[in-house]
């Protein structure tokens, strides 16, 4: 590993300073994405600038507002009662993630901001991988792509964000509190916080360099709504999405009223399906509705031989997970 | 008399705890990579990433500039070695940097030895390599195919016949997916000379053999090169093979003339030690209606690499465990620009199972008949079905039987997706196992001393599966011991010469060795007694070891203490060596067996999202004497959960255009997790093996052979869906 300053800066304002002023530093968390990135020589800024004892962590609940502290670990997060209540797809989003040790030591803003997951990306040896390095090609599309996405990405690049606790936070419209050089603050919301993989291979969010996400703003669901989280994957714990489904819907009798969807494991960032929302709001329990609105998710998809089978997954996924929120059999 | 009633009947056959359990649990136990030597230097693998072709430059100048960078290594620098000697399941790659040439992607292609880990891995990372790249062979269709090394091509009587005279035929092709052993504890060594005299502690499972090829290849004395490797953070095979990575330890350490530690990386892992290869399989099952087999053909291949053939076995058990009387294998191996295969637990017969054990079903649906009744008809009980000679043990019949009981057999729907739970589709699947018998020769010596301890000794490895604990007990019964009088030393090549710990053949072999050895004791003993002696004039078969002493068997009150005999000897301890005495198979008229069993699984599918949960399993098998049953259901245990990750997750994936391992880390290549694994009932049938000295057939592999396949008829039971290539993912089974 290459030798680099270890820094603790004793405010959000230094620390925010001392990342902005220089190109080759970068923030650290819990770590459980950056040192990773740094032993595998992915990534290896000359500075590193320690977060961890800001005063960014705990939850907050103000009437419908949930302010949860950019350091708030993910296993704390999770044992929030207000999460359990009324946002439960982002508790079992939470739990369906990585281990209890990494969620003991991951934090909610390192979660968001967490790199993908791409073999190719995270290896030194490959050449090709224009969100490693602009230009340079897309070694995962020329090779075996599976752990991929297949929504907002092209040939350029097939990265998936595998983020699990994103997506139900896109659902809902959470916003991300963002403060910047010189005492700057900004609300992102989550849906415009990530940058598609087809729009700019090596761009992934909005953030400029510097820029540190001190909180998130989660509305929590009002009463009478129910949610939940499905995550399809290759083994049973421990183990990225290859598809899941956040659901939360409010049911009039048979009807749906309203209804909130995002997707994960399918995008290059957690992929809200308004479109989806729209065909279901207002409709009865319909599993042939269920996967229409599935479909027309998935109607632009980019698939390569090894990513192909998740166009189906990613309908079948919505609409086990739509009829499990809807029908009360499946409570 | 009441002292002899109280004695236990033996410690053979108790649930004893792991008598190494305190050191491992306290971290006191040694491995390789706790070893650190006086000036010790570390070293740093670099690998090659082109899959063919040679190096043309390595820059070393500005890394020798890096603060505490010592030496690089390359070709060019590296110490000459000789070749290594052939040893059978144990022959080395070539040498490693000796000419530049690059034969895998991966490959190792210098070294860089600096004062600490960090560095050493530091200016790993900066080296730049210039390659020449040649073609690569990569396509298997490309690739020529070749016999194996150890297995020929079988025929018994005429599959043509047998297939004409059938009434049902089933035939289909199955692939198994590269697996990697990839214990936890990485593999490396700590090398350290002094002239032409070597200490080397590595994690091996086989010390002996190092010794033997780092003494051959550094052209040095062998009786000055001593292995040790008391700890082993397991193997599953990954240590049977002398690697690269030990010449390039030793080689290292030669030239700097200092100690040298090299440890390999997780990454490293994937492709350094050994694997279990892909492989592909065409079988062709026939017969009569009431299900007698009437031909097996099972044609097989196993991927290789350029420089190290596969070790095949894929159709070793093939013709094994039916009455068929027309059986033939054909079995090649592939040659590649790919890593290094070696064994990996059951190897070659775990994949040949999955193939035959899953044709086994297809032909039961094809036949109309319960999967459990086609084998039950067809088990060949009490003969070899080749040989025609009584089998040495074979409970293959019971085990089937007794699985079925306690699974609940008879209430399985036969009719394939007719099981439901919810919105589930619930299959039941089972399959047959065999692993073949493999007992090979090892040396042990025990020493007595007077205040009746003692000391055992043998080179043999414990890589985790209970070999200090289990010779503990068999040494403790043999001299009459309790176990804590018996101090074991393993892992050690300076000690009595034993076999590898693999094959699931060590725990017998040195079971044999010491059952010899303490009947060589007890004979100089006996030569030691004195003219008043109570012994005097007994043969050695007419006395038995107990309570520190020798004492008649048929009269165990004319004894002598130990501490006696070595007196009237002027002696201050006794030492016999032994080694393990095998029947002559013809002499005894009988057909040594290996490890039997049945494996019964039920799965759960939500058919929608593809989502397969194992939901139990009941595994029964015929190892012979169970040594240990706390230690042996560990084994299968281990092994079931093996057969899991071979059924459902593993796979090394191979990027197709650069020989490059595309998921070489534990968070890319899955192994079954906590959560993938059900509630598994381990039951054992049969008794004692005649031919086995010590009754024993091993427990270490048979556990995962079946398992894949119960799993797969399972998945064919709950969803009508067969599915012939493992492993078996959620993209497969989505309807
Ligand atoms: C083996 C493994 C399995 C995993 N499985 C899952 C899974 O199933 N589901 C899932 O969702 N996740 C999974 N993860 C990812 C894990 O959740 C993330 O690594 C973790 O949430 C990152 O948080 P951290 O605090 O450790 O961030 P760090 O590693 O410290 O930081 C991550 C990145 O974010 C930047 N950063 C951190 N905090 C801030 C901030 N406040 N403002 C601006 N930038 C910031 C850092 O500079 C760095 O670039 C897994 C990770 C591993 C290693
Ligand atoms: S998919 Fe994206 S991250 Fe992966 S190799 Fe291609 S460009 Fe790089």
């Amino acid at each position: 590993m290459r030798a680099f300053v270890y820094e603790r800066p004793a405010d959000v304002e230094q620390a925010v300073a001392a990342v902005a002023a220089d190109p080759q530093a970068a923030f650290l968390a819990g770590g459980t994405t950056q040192l990773d990135l740094m032993k595998d020589g992915v990534w290896t800024p000359d500075r590193l600038v320690d977060i961890t004892r800001l005063p960014l962590r705990g939850i907050m609940v103000e009437g419908q507002l949930m302010r949860v502290g950019a350091l708030t670990t993910m296993e704390q997060l999770a044992a929030e009662p207000a999460v359990t209540e009324r946002l439960l797809m982002v508790r079992e989003a939470l739990l369906a993630g990585a281990s209890t040790q990494l969620r003991n030591m991951a934090t909610i803003g390192g979660n968001l901001l967490q790199r993908t997951r791409c073999r190719y990306f995270r290896d030194p040896s490959v050449a090709a991988c224009n969100r490693r390095s602009p230009d340079s090609g897309c070694a995962a599309v020329d090779n075996t792509a599976r752990m991929h996405a297949i929504l907002g990405v092209d040939e350029r690049c097939v990265a998936l964000h595998a983020s699990d606790v994103a997506v139900p936070l896109v659902a809902v419209d959470a916003q991300a509190l963002v403060a910047g050089p010189g005492g700057q603050q900004r609300h992102i919301p989550l849906t415009e916080f990530w940058v598609r993989a087809d729009e700019g291979p090596s761009i992934e969010h909005v953030l400029t360099h510097g820029e540190l996400v001190t909180a998130v703003d989660v509305p929590l669901l009002p009463a009478g709504w129910r949610s939940g989280y499905l995550k399809v994957r290759d083994r049973a714990s421990y183990e990225f999405a290859l598809c899941s489904a956040a659901v939360a819907v409010l049911m009039d009798g048979d009807l749906i009223a309203d209804v909130r969807i995002a997707l994960g494991g399918v995008g290059s960032v957690p992929w809200r399906a308004r479109q989806a929302e729209q065909m279901l709001r207002g409709t009865h329990v319909d599993p042939v509705r269920f996967e229409q609105a599935g479909r027309a998710t998935v109607a632009g998809a980019y698939t390569l031989p090894g990513t192909a089978f998740k166009v189906d997954l990613a309908v079948a996924t919505l609409t086990r997970q739509l009829l499990a929120m809807t029908t009360e059999a499946n409570s | 008399m009441t002292a002899v009633q109280a004695r236990p009947a033996g410690w053979v056959g108790q649930g004893v705890d792991r008598v190494d359990g305190p050191h491992k649990v306290t971290g006191t136990a040694p491995y390789s990579g706790d070893v650190t030597l006086p000036g010790m230097l570390h070293a740093m693998v670099v690998t090659a990433t082109i899959a063919a072709g040679s190096v043309t430059k390595v820059d070393t100048s500005a890394l020798l500039t890096l603060p505490g960078v010592r030496a690089v290594f390359t070709h060019e620098n590296f110490p000459r070695l000789n070749a290594g000697p052939q040893v059978a399941f144990g022959e080395a790659p070539p040498a490693p940097l000796q000419d530049g040439r690059v034969a895998f992607h991966g490959q190792e292609v210098a070294l860089v030895v600096a004062d600490t880990i960090q560095q050493a891995a530091e200016a790993a990372r900066l080296i730049e390599i210039t390659y020449a790249p040649e073609a690569a062979l990569l396509d298997p269709a490309h690739g020529v195919a070749e016999p194996l090394p150890y297995l020929p091509d079988t025929r018994r009587g005429d599959t043509e016949a047998g297939w004409a005279l059938a009434d049902v035929r089933v035939g289909a092709a199955y692939t198994t997916a590269e697996n990697v052993n990839n214990p936890l504890g990485l593999m490396g060594a700590v090398a350290a000379w002094d002239g032409d005299h070597l200490d080397f502690h590595d994690s091996t499972q086989w010390p002996v053999n190092v010794r033997k090829t780092l003494a051959a290849m550094f052209g040095v004395p062998e009786s000055g090169v001593r292995v040790h490797a008391p700890y082993l953070g397991g193997g599953f095979g990954a240590g049977l093979i002398p690697w690269p990575y030990k010449m390039l330890a030793a080689g290292a350490a030669r030239a700097l003339g200092r100690p040298v530690k090299l440890m390999l990386t997780r990454p490293q892992m994937f492709k350094l030690v050994g694997h279990r290869p892909d492989t592909e399989h065409q079988v062709r099952l026939a017969a009569r209606h009431d299900g007698t087999l009437t031909a097996i053909e099972h044609r097989a291949v196993s991927l290789a690499s350029l420089d190290k053939p596969a070790l095949g076995l894929l159709t070793a058990a093939t013709g094994q465990v039916y009455a068929c009387p027309n059986v033939a294998t054909v079995e090649r191996t592939v040659r590649l620009n790919r890593r290094y295969p070696s064994a990996m637990r059951g190897p070659g017969e775990a994949e040949g199972n999955w193939a035959i054990e899953t044709a086994m079903d297809e032909l039961a649906y094809e036949l109309g008949m319960d999967p459990l009744e086609l084998r039950l008809r067809n088990i060949s009980a009490d003969r070899h079905p080749g040989s025609g000679l009584p089998w040495s043990s074979n409970a293959l019949t019971e085990c089937c039987e007794v699985g079925a009981e306690v699974f609940g057999w008879a209430r399985r729907d036969p009719r394939p997706s007719a099981t439901r739970d919810g919105h589930l589709l619930v299959g039941w699947g089972m399959a047959t196992a065999f692993y073949g018998a493999y007992l090979p020769v090892s040396t042990a010596r025990i020493t007595v001393y007077a205040d009746g301890t003692a000391a055992v000794r043998t080179a043999g490895t414990d890589i985790g599966t209970g070999t200090y604990t289990v010779l503990t007990q068999v040494a403790a019964d043999l001299l009459g011991l309790s176990p804590r009088q018996i101090d074991l030393q393993l892992g050690d090549s300076d000690l009595p010469d034993a076999a590898q710990s693999g094959g699931s053949g060590l725990a017998s072999s040195l079971s044999a060795a010491l059952q010899d050895a303490a009947a060589n004791l007890r004979g100089s003993l006996l030569g030691l007694a004195g003219p008043d002696s109570p012994l005097r004039g007994a043969s050695p078969d007419e006395v038995t070891c107990r309570d520190g002493g020798l004492c008649r068997t048929a009269d165990p009150s004319a004894s002598t203490s130990f501490a006696q005999l070595l007196a009237d000897g002027e002696l201050t301890q006794l030492s016999a060596e032994g080694h393990t005495r095998l029947p002559d198979s013809a002499e005894t008229g009988m057909h040594q067996a290996g490890g039997f069993g049945a494996r019964f699984a039920e799965v759960a599918i939500d058919p929608m999202i593809g989502r397969l949960r194992v939901r139990r399993i009941v595994t029964v098998t015929d190892c012979g004497r169970v040594l240990n049953p706390k230690l042996a259901r560990s084994q299968i245990i281990g092994g079931t959960v093996g057969g899991i990750g071979m059924a459902l997750f593993e796979e090394t994936v191979t990027d197709p255009d650069t020989g490059r391992v595309a998921n070489g880390t534990f968070g890319d290549y899955l192994i079954a997790s906590c959560a993938d694994v059900p509630d598994i009932e381990v039951l054992f049938a049969g008794g004692p093996d005649r031919f086995s000295p010590a009754g024993t057939k091993g427990a270490g592999e048979i556990g995962l052979v079946g398992v894949p396949a119960a799993i797969g008829n399972a998945v064919f039971h709950a969803t009508g869906r067969r599915l012939r290539a493992l492993p078996i993912t959620v993209d497969q089974l989505m309807m």
